[in-house]
């Protein structure tokens, strides 16, 4: 890899393995680098310890969505879905476990895949992306068993409930939608067209909404609109976030909310509406977060964003180091 | 008084003459014995006196002789006592109330008279006896002196008796210095009257003697020798001098030939005769400038009939460089010795102008230099001049293009066939500023030469594969480095001669292509049309050149800088292109290997507020568009259109970039001031939104990565 292609390498995907001891991150040029947080959290970590252990070509076009499972890692290129085994990635093999497509309506173009989440109840994969609808596949035995439909424009971000078994799904179009798991639309809400009126709405940018979380009644959603937070059974924003830029990430950590997006920094939000801290990192727009919260030893936060390198905070407060492709 | 001063005077005398615990144990003993003879003792004086009084003499002298110091010791010993007990009487008497004058006190007067008397007569005696003694010392002292003397005369003597002895013993003869035939080389060789065997056997000296006698019997023979020898080459010599009197007179009648020949070879165009003059020339090259040119030469004949080789200089200079050989060899240690000279003939003249003088010595050129000149298809040559460096051991490169066709205009241009600039980086890093010679950082130290890149644009730039062309090995890789001279030279000459023509091809293309930017016009050629819509409104406005320090100022190319993609032999350009009120700032470095690199363009936007490829993820996406994709955008090989079609796909980024703005936001503001017409797809696809940038030829629509 040249040092023209390292300029314009974007990263935009993360997920950490079962064990929490490893990382994989996803790029532009749909490569996927496996990194070893053991050893680059170790005392005697070198310089050598923050590249990856692994690197290898997954799809044609950027890796959108890493996701991990059990035993697998699931990775989603343009218009498919591929799963990895970890054990085989830890041992530096790179051949896909299993690759899916949906089935899309349009051929001129194969749309991205922008989200994928898992549903635990009933085994499924649920993605989403650039055609509009929501597939879902069985995980048993890799049939995609239904699509939700309902979307004008294409889907940014997923998000499921697990308590009442909701997906939720954030758009371009500026709609928050909410399925059931019978699969009909319960809900969907504008977040900015025809609520003009709504403090949150930011005409200049537009309206699509990027990140999407939920914990118990809240939500948070964000995007061309600021991030704001959302109750959910009464459908009204309680706080909008005063962040200049679009949010492309963001999620529930204890008491505090942490959001990236454009900018260089990583936002520490409280549920009141305020700004707590703004951490500044190396890329200089964010793109994703991961918090490492399985593995206590290794309980880390990473970010990567318009840049080859992958920045990871130990503490909250401020950047440990920076892995790099 | 007066008897208190001789008391004291009395002990002095005393001590001087016997001095010694024995005499005061005799005083002891006499003090018993001598008391009663006082009296005695100044009767055989008075009897002396008497007995003289015949010849009417009386020398104190003789009675000197004749009296026992200790007697008189004791005498004054006994007088001093009586003088004590009369003194002590008259002072009983004086006490007792007797009267001056009295009968006893005048008996006792005249006593103590008596006694003084005696006294003064001791005293004189004493220092008689003193002064005798000093004298007797003395005489004895002066006979010591004379033997002294005698004896040191005699070791004098001895000495100088000594070293005549050891100077004859040292005595080196000549004789020891001729080189002898082995003693019994010589009894074999020797007739028997010279070597004399029955004495000489046991005679060292005659043995010598006898050899040295052969030594000369040899010495005279070969003398004789040498004389006919000396004849002999005299001889010789000057049949020589006849057969070339002879050869020389042929010289003129093979000169006519020869010009008569001329017009016959050029009518058959063999150059037979600038060849051998070349040749001739050739000789006198320095080494590694003659490997250039015979593999240029190799070079030339088997694979570019173009590329032609020549020498220029001083042939004269050459060859008085030349005659003695071992001159040219060690260069360093004779310059020193120049030097050396000069220093003490010129004290006065300045540390700075020596050190310049120094200075120049070492970065003297050879007078001979090799020219080569290499023809491109469009007719422009690039003329290289070699030099060599003589005391430095290294080869440098000048450059000069000239071409067909006019190449004032362009602006921009200037710096593309400027002869510093033109060939850096032929090869990767390889700048031409810096000696690749290593032992010549240590000779710059000695002259205080800081770096060599002061002298390169006098001296030229020694490029690594200058050096290697003229089959100079000097880096430590070790691995490949066991090709030397003329193999190493040829294993680079036909890539390098190739990258040169690439290289003159690329910088004509390039300045063809500036002068019409700075028109701004986008020359775009037939081959390439198909890589671009067919309207592009967006255009070309500014096209100027930068300097490294200005372009690093600039906000937007901070990243780029410190992703250490700048270099300062780079060439840096400012374009702008514009449509409408939106207008794109776009800071392009071109590599000096353009176009086997890619330049290199960052965006920044003026519109609705500044924007840059930095804060914008859509600028970065038409930053990787314009720079990554080289295989789309090179064209035909070897590529020479890069730059141009790179400014071009540009300008259709910026339409699609415009058009789909105004399309994502609700244009709630009046009339869209860019109408979208660009098919595109979609808009805005994955997380970050990027617009769909990629022309797709056939069909005319614009889809993404």
């Amino acid at each position: 890899m040249g040092p023209v292609e390292l300029l314009h390498m974007s990263v935009f995907s993360q997920s950490f393995s079962p064990c929490g001891r490893f990382l994989a991150a996803g790029n532009n040029y749909g490569e996927i680098a496996v990194f070893s947080l053991s050893a680059a959290l170790s005392p005697d970590a070198s310089q050598a310890s923050q590249k990856p252990i692994l690197n290898f070509t997954a799809h044609d076009g950027p890796v959108f969505s890493l996701l991990s499972t059990d035993t697998h890692l699931l990775s989603a290129g343009n218009g498919e879905i591929s799963a990895w085994s970890w054990a085989e990635l830890i041992k530096k093999s790179t051949k896909a476990a299993w690759t899916r497509k949906p089935s899309y309506e349009t051929s001129l173009e194969i749309p991205e895949i922008n989200a994928m989440i898992i549903n635990p109840k009933d085994n499924s994969l649920i993605v989403g992306g650039g055609d509009n609808n929501i597939h879902i596949m069985d995980m048993e035995t890799g049939i995609f068993k239904s699509v939700l439909k309902g979307h004008t424009d294409y889907i940014h971000c997923l998000c499921f409930k697990e308590r009442e078994e909701e997906i939720l799904s954030g758009g371009e179009d500026g709609a928050v939608r909410i399925w059931g798991h019978t699969e009909i639309l319960l809900s969907h809400f504008q977040t900015c067209s025809g609520m003009a009126s709504q403090e949150c709405a930011r005409p200049q940018f537009g309206k699509w909404i990027s990140c999407l979380a939920t914990d118990s009644d809240w939500m948070l959603c964000g995007g061309g609109p600021s991030l704001s937070l959302w109750h959910l059974r009464s459908m009204s924003p309680t706080s909008v976030f005063p962040l200049p830029g679009c949010q492309r990430e963001a999620v529930f950590y204890q008491d505090l909310i942490m959001s990236v997006g454009e900018g260089p920094h990583v936002s520490h939000c409280l549920h009141g509406g305020t700004v707590k801290a703004q951490i500044p990192c190396t890329p200089s727009s964010l793109n994703t977060l991961a918090l490492n919260l399985k593995n206590t030893e290794h309980r880390v936060m990473t970010v990567g964003g318009s840049s080859h390198q992958i920045d990871v905070f130990t503490n909250f407060s401020y950047r440990a180091f920076s892995l790099s492709f | 008084m007066s008897s208190d001063a001789v008391k004291k005077r009395k002990p002095k005398v005393i001590r001087n003459e016997a001095g010694t615990p024995e005499t005061k144990r005799g005083r002891a003993e006499g003090e018993q014995v001598t008391y009663p003879a006082g009296p005695h003792l100044i009767g055989q004086r008075k009897l002396f006196t008497a007995k003289t009084q015949d010849v009417l003499v009386y020398n104190e002298e003789v009675e000197l002789e004749g009296r026992d110091p200790q007697q008189d010791y004791m005498l004054y010993k006994d007088t001093c006592a009586a003088l004590a007990k009369l003194m002590a009487e008259i002072q009983e008497l004086k006490s007792g109330g007797a009267k001056v004058g009295s009968v006893e006190m005048e008996e006792r007067r005249r006593q103590c008279s008596v006694h003084f008397i005696t006294l003064k007569k001791l005293n004189r005696l004493a220092h008689m006896r003193l002064k005798k003694g000093r004298d007797q010392t003395h005489e004895a002292k002066q006979r010591v002196d004379v033997l002294h003397l005698q004896l040191q005369n005699l070791l004098y003597e001895v000495m100088h008796l000594q070293k005549e002895i050891s100077k004859c013993l040292e005595f080196k003869s000549q004789h020891e210095e001729i080189e002898l035939v082995s003693e019994e080389e010589f009894f074999q060789e020797a007739p028997a009257e010279i070597s004399r065997p029955h004495v000489t056997r046991d005679d060292h000296h005659q043995l010598t003697l006898a050899r040295l006698d052969w030594e000369l019997e040899q010495r005279k023979r070969l003398a004789e020798q040498y004389k006919m020898s000396l004849a002999r080459k005299e001889k010789i010599h000057k049949a020589i001098e006849q057969k070339r009197e002879y050869l020389s007179s042929l010289q003129p009648g093979l000169q006519n030939i020869m010009q008569a020949s001329l017009p016959v070879q050029e009518c058959l165009s063999m150059p037979f005769e600038q060849m051998q003059k070349q040749a001739e020339v050739a000789r006198h090259l320095p080494p590694p400038l003659y490997v250039l040119l015979v593999q240029a030469a190799a070079y030339g004949q088997a694979c570019d009939k173009t590329l032609s080789a020549s020498i220029s200089g001083d042939v004269d200079e050459a060859k008085a460089l030349s005659r003695p050989p071992e001159d040219s060899q060690d260069d360093e240690s004779d310059s020193d010795a120049e030097e050396e000279q000069q220093n003490t003939k010129r004290r006065r003249a300045s540390v700075g102008v020596q050190l310049d003088d120094k200075r120049k010595e070492m970065l003297r050129r050879h007078p001979l230099s090799l020219c080569v000149d290499l023809k491109c298809k469009d007719g422009s040559v690039l003329h290289l001049f070699f030099y060599y460096l003589m005391n430095l051991n290294i080869l440098t490169v000048k450059t000069k293009v000239s071409t067909t066709t006019d190449l004032s205009g362009a602006v921009s241009a200037g710096s593309l066939l400027n002869s510093e600039s033109l060939l850096n980086c032929l090869y990767a890093s390889d700048h031409g500023q810096e000696t690749p010679n290593p032992t010549n950082r240590y000779q710059f130290d000695k002259v205080g030469i800081t770096t060599f890149a002061d002298y390169v644009s006098d001296l030229g730039h020694p490029y690594v594969w200058v050096q290697k062309l003229g089959g100079l090995q000097f880096s430590s890789d070790g691995a490949q480095s066991e090709l030397m001279g003329s193999a190493l030279s040829a294993s680079h000459m036909e890539r390098t001669m190739k990258l040169l023509q690439g290289r003159l091809q690329a910088r004509l293309a390039l300045h063809k292509q500036f002068s019409s930017l700075e028109h701004s016009i986008i020359p775009i050629s037939g081959e390439c049309q198909h890589l671009f819509p067919a309207k592009v409104v967006s255009g070309l406005t500014r096209w100027t050149m930068m300097s490294y320090q200005e372009f690093t100022e600039l906000g937007f190319v901070q990243h780029v800088l410190k992703a250490g993609l700048l270099r300062e032999t780079d060439l840096f350009f400012m374009a702008v292109v514009e449509r409408g009120t939106a207008r794109l700032l776009a800071a392009v470095v071109v590599n000096p290997r353009y176009p086997e690199v890619m330049p290199l363009f960052s965006l920044s936007l003026h519109w609705k507020g500044e924007r840059s490829g930095r804060t914008e993820d859509n600028l970065r996406a038409m930053e990787s568009e314009v720079n990554m994709f080289r295989a789309e955008l090179q064209g035909p090989r070897p590529g020479l259109q890069l730059l141009t079609n790179q400014i071009q796909r540009l300008c259709v980024c910026l339409d699609v970039y415009l058009e789909t703005e105004s399309q994502v936001c609700d244009g709630s503001e009046g009339p869209k001031e860019f109408p979208r017409e660009k098919m595109c797809l979609r808009t805005a696809r994955g997380p970050s939104r990027l617009k769909p940038f990629k022309y797709n030829h056939p069909q005319g629509f614009f889809s993404h990565r």
